[in-house]
This record gives structure tokens, sequence and C-alpha cells, in this order.
């Protein structure tokens, strides 16, 4: 058996006991469910007056998903999100770490570095896929989100390559959050760039072309398209092919050069002692 | 034939390179002027020795213990710990080897005793039935079972030092490395815990041992011998009795 497959039950058990402890400590963060919450109820009435009024706006460029300005926009929000867990969780986690104290004691483990470094966010996407589908269902049933052509093959498909994208670009930052000892200067370029070119809020088309193009660079551009695709117009993966193959790119460039800079910034920090200060 | 070494280090330096403040950055150095916390320091010690590294604050006591805990990569010389290069990184070099961090910050203050310990035994490879049964037993031994189940930030200093030893001992290490074990304890406190380090964790277990600390006290109650560093050198080495007579402590 390969090192790589003796050591998936171990990490399986490091992922076990991560959630075991953070489920432990959920109970001391009541405050921040409530505002989650109201987070939520705020997002809702966003949702409705962006559908009523921007909607109308930019109609005319909705054709391809039947005019359906809600399901565009939640599921902007929806790869927002998968975005930002991507990219920012590993980073976050790995300041708190170093802040909080605790990377030089897991680090100090028999655990290898992936292993201590990869549930945080395993964990956070399997939270975030959750969390969307309850946005979702709550869209279909609160505000009548139409998700009747929905194509589930093309999700299946979809979901596993936009995660690996957004991973590549995760080790990217945590790896320049470990190397600059602040918080996150990559999340913060693409997470702007990708608001504003990767159609969130509004169609890529309402933009001028060489914008478009710039978009096309961005990740989250592909992902919406995957997204949209698969759930608005029900596209199956053949229909989808340039935005899949885009995808596969990503993650085939970015999860590479995110690990080996990952791995550097790592040798780095256990040459200038950063594993236990910040 | 004398036995081979359980700690060999040659000629181990540590130079630090600061970030550079806003001055250097404007005359364009990214790092600072260097700091050298540790120079040419050699030394070994035999299996099953307890050896207490002493010396002032910025010694390079806690720098010594961290490149021998494989955390840190020395910038010149080596140091080879239960047979296995300390900047290796391996996860063998980890199970051998544990370093006891004494920093109160390294536990996640909402959980309890017991299911940080959880954490780390997972994090050591432990199916989870037997970490709960080493978890327990490691507890207990270092008499926090009846304490296990509350939250981290309830434990008084020396029960934090004690769940320190205990995540130390999780995977069985051949080497303990103990960065000032004792430090904040009230003398009692100190002295017990001492005296448990020594004759339960150390010596009744075989194991070979580095302490770090500032305090005497603490030398002549564990150690069979000292080294004394200084400004980053090797000062001088003494046996624990005559600490006073050769020190100047």
């Amino acid at each position: 058996m390969s090192a790589s497959a003796a050591s998936l039950p171990w990490f399986l058990r490091v992922l076990v006991a991560f959630i075991r402890r953070e489920l432990t400590a959920v109970g001391d963060y009541r405050s921040a469910f409530v505002i989650r919450l109201f987070g939520f109820g705020l997002a809702v009435c966003s949702l409705l007056f962006l559908s009523r009024f921007v909607g109308a706006a930019v109609n005319p460029h909705l054709a391809v998903y039947h005019g359906n300005y809600l399901g565009f926009v939640v599921i902007g929000f929806l790869g927002t999100e998968f975005q930002q867990v991507g990219v920012s969780v590993l980073a976050q986690r790995i300041r708190m770490a170093q802040v909080m104290g605790t990377l030089e004691a897991e680090v100090a483990t028999p655990a290898p570095p992936w292993m201590v470094l990869g549930a945080p966010p395993v964990y956070e996407f399997a939270i975030s896929s959750l969390r969307s589908a309850a946005y979702l269902l709550g869209a279909k049933l609160l505000l009548g989100l139409d998700l009747s052509r929905a194509n589930w093959t093309s999700l299946v498909v979809g979901v596993p390559l936009i995660v690996a994208a957004f991973s590549g670009l995760g080790l990217l930052a945590a790896a320049t959050t470990m190397l600059v000892r602040r918080l996150n200067p990559v999340a913060m370029v693409i997470g702007s760039l990708s608001f504003f070119l990767s159609g969130v809020m509004y169609p890529v088309t309402v933009l001028p072309v060489w914008l478009r193009a710039v978009g096309h660079l961005l990740p989250l551009t592909h992902a919406l398209a995957v997204l949209r695709g698969a759930l608005l117009i029900g596209a199956g993966p053949l229909e989808l092919r340039e935005s899949l193959l885009a995808l596969v790119l990503f993650a085939g460039i970015l999860a590479p050069i995110g690990a080996g800079m990952f791995a550097f910034a790592l040798r780095r920090a256990r040459v200038d002692g950063s594993l236990s200060h910040y | 034939m004398t036995p081979d070494p359980e700690i060999a280090v040659e000629n181990l330096g540590k130079t630090f390179e600061a970030p550079a403040g806003l001055r250097d950055m404007l005359r364009g150095r990214l790092f600072g002027p260097p700091v050298t916390a540790l120079r040419d320091v050699s030394f070994t010690v035999r299996p099953g020795e307890i050896v207490c590294v002493m010396g002032p604050n910025g010694a390079g006591k806690s720098t010594l213990v961290r490149i021998l805990g494989g955390l840190l990569l020395p910038s010149s010389g080596r140091a080879r710990v239960a047979g296995i290069d300390a900047g290796a990184g391996t996860s063998e070099f980890r199970r051998r080897v544990s370093f006891v961090v004494g920093d109160e910050r390294s536990f996640h203050y909402r959980v309890t005793g017991r299911g940080n310990l959880h954490y780390f035994a997972a994090l050591h490879g432990l199916p989870p039935a037997a970490a709960r049964r080493r978890a327990d037993a490691l507890l207990a031994r270092v008499g926090l079972g009846g304490a296990a189940d509350r939250r981290y930030r309830e434990y008084s200093r020396g029960m934090r030092q004690r769940l320190s030893i205990a995540r130390g001992l999780l995977g069985d290490p051949k080497v303990l490395l103990l960065d000032e074990p004792t430090l904040g304890l009230d003398p009692k406190g100190a002295r017990d815990l001492r005296a448990f380090l020594r004759e339960e964790i150390i010596r009744g277990a075989g194991r070979t041992a580095i302490v770090c600390s500032n305090d005497p006290s603490e030398a002549r109650a564990m150690a069979d011998r000292v080294l004394f560093l200084e400004g980053g050198g090797l000062h001088a080495e003494a046996s624990p009795d005559r600490i006073e007579a050769e020190l100047g402590l």
C-alpha cells in the first residue's frame, strides 16, 4: 500500500477529531450564530430588493437564464461564498493558529503538515456545501426560486472541480499569509476582482469586451457559469465543457504551484521561527 | 563499549533575520540586522541522561530545544536526536522526540482537557478507541483524571503544565525536550512536578531528557548534568551540585 493510501485513514481520524473539537466549541459562539441568522434575514431582503429593481435593469442580458435574476444572484452569492471558503479558510486558520499558539504544537506531532492543515478546509467546504443547499432550499421555498430545470449530473461533475480550483488559490493565499504574516493579501485581491469581473451580481455580458476577457482569467467566472448553467438552464457537462475545462486548468496549474509555495512557506517558518509567533 | 549518544550536537548555530523596519526598507533591505541566537554549540547526551540547559533570558535555550525538536532549522552545524537528523522533519523523528511546549496558548481554550488530548492523539495517528484509552491513562497519570472534562480555560497554571506533559507523552517518545516545565508554578507545585517528571516520566520509562530552565533549584532537582548557555554560546558545564561553585549561580 502506498504511503498516501495508508495515511488516508489517519487523515480521516484527524478530520473527525477536528470536527468534534469544533462542535464542542460551537456552544460558545451563540452570539455569532444569532448574528449569522440576522445576516441571513438581511440577505433575503437584499435578494428580494435586487431581484425586483436591479433584475429589471439587467433583464435583457438574462435571456439565457430565462430572465431568472433571483436564481442568478443567489448562485452568484453562493459561488462567492465557495470562493471565500477556498481562498481564505486555510490562511485564516494558519493565522489564527499562529496567533493562538496552537500551530507549533500541532506541527510538532507526527502528523504531516498537510494533514494538520488539511482538516479545516475540508470541514469548511462541507459546511459551506450544506449551507448553500439550505440557502437554495430557502430561496425556493421563501422566494419562489425556480430550480425545475436543474441538471444534477453537471453539479456533481462541476462542484469538485470548483473546490479544487479554489483550493489551489487557497494554498497560494495560505503560503502568502505565512510568508508576509499578514492576513491574506491574495484573498483580498482575488475577492475584489472577482466580485466585479466574474458576474456575481450582473451578467458579464454587461461589461466591455476587454473586461470580460480579464474576468475569464478568474476561477469564479467559470465556477458561476457551471453552477448557473447546471441549476438554472439544466445544461449538461458537454454544454458546459468550456467552463469545466477552464476549472480543470485552474486546478491543474494552481494546486501544484500553491502546494509548492506552501511547502516553501512552511520551511521558511522553520527557518525564521514563525511557527510559534507572529 | 560506550553507547552512541541519544543527542549529538555539533557546532550548532542559529542566526535570525528579523523583517526589515521602515528605515531598512527605504534603503532597499528586506531584513533588519541579523541576530545571533546560538553560536558554535556542541555537546552530547547519553541515553537515559537528564541534562538541564540553563542560562539567562535570551541565552538561546528555547532556540536550542526548538532546533532539537525539529521545529526550527539551524543556520549552521547539525543535531542528531534519537538517531535522526533534527532538520529532517520526518514523522518518525516527531514520534521519537517530543517537544513539551509549555506555552499556555498551545491548547484550545474552549475545549476540555480530554477533548484537547483526543485531538492531539488523532494527530499522533491513534485510532479513536486507542486515543481514548491513552488520553484517559495519561490524564490519570499526570493527576488530571478528575478535571479531564473541565475546559482548558478553567485550568490553573499547574494543570496546564501537566496537560502539556500528558500531550508530550501521547506518542511514547524516547526523548523529551522540556522548555521551562515549572514556569509560573508555586514552590510546592514546582517541587512536586519536578519529582514526578524525573522519577516517573523520565527515569521510570528510561527516557532521555533535556530540560531548559533558568532556575538552579530545577537543575538540582532534575538534572544529571548542567549546561550553561550565555550569549548564544556554551559557556560552561557542571554537575548539579557544583552549580554554585562552578557557574556562580
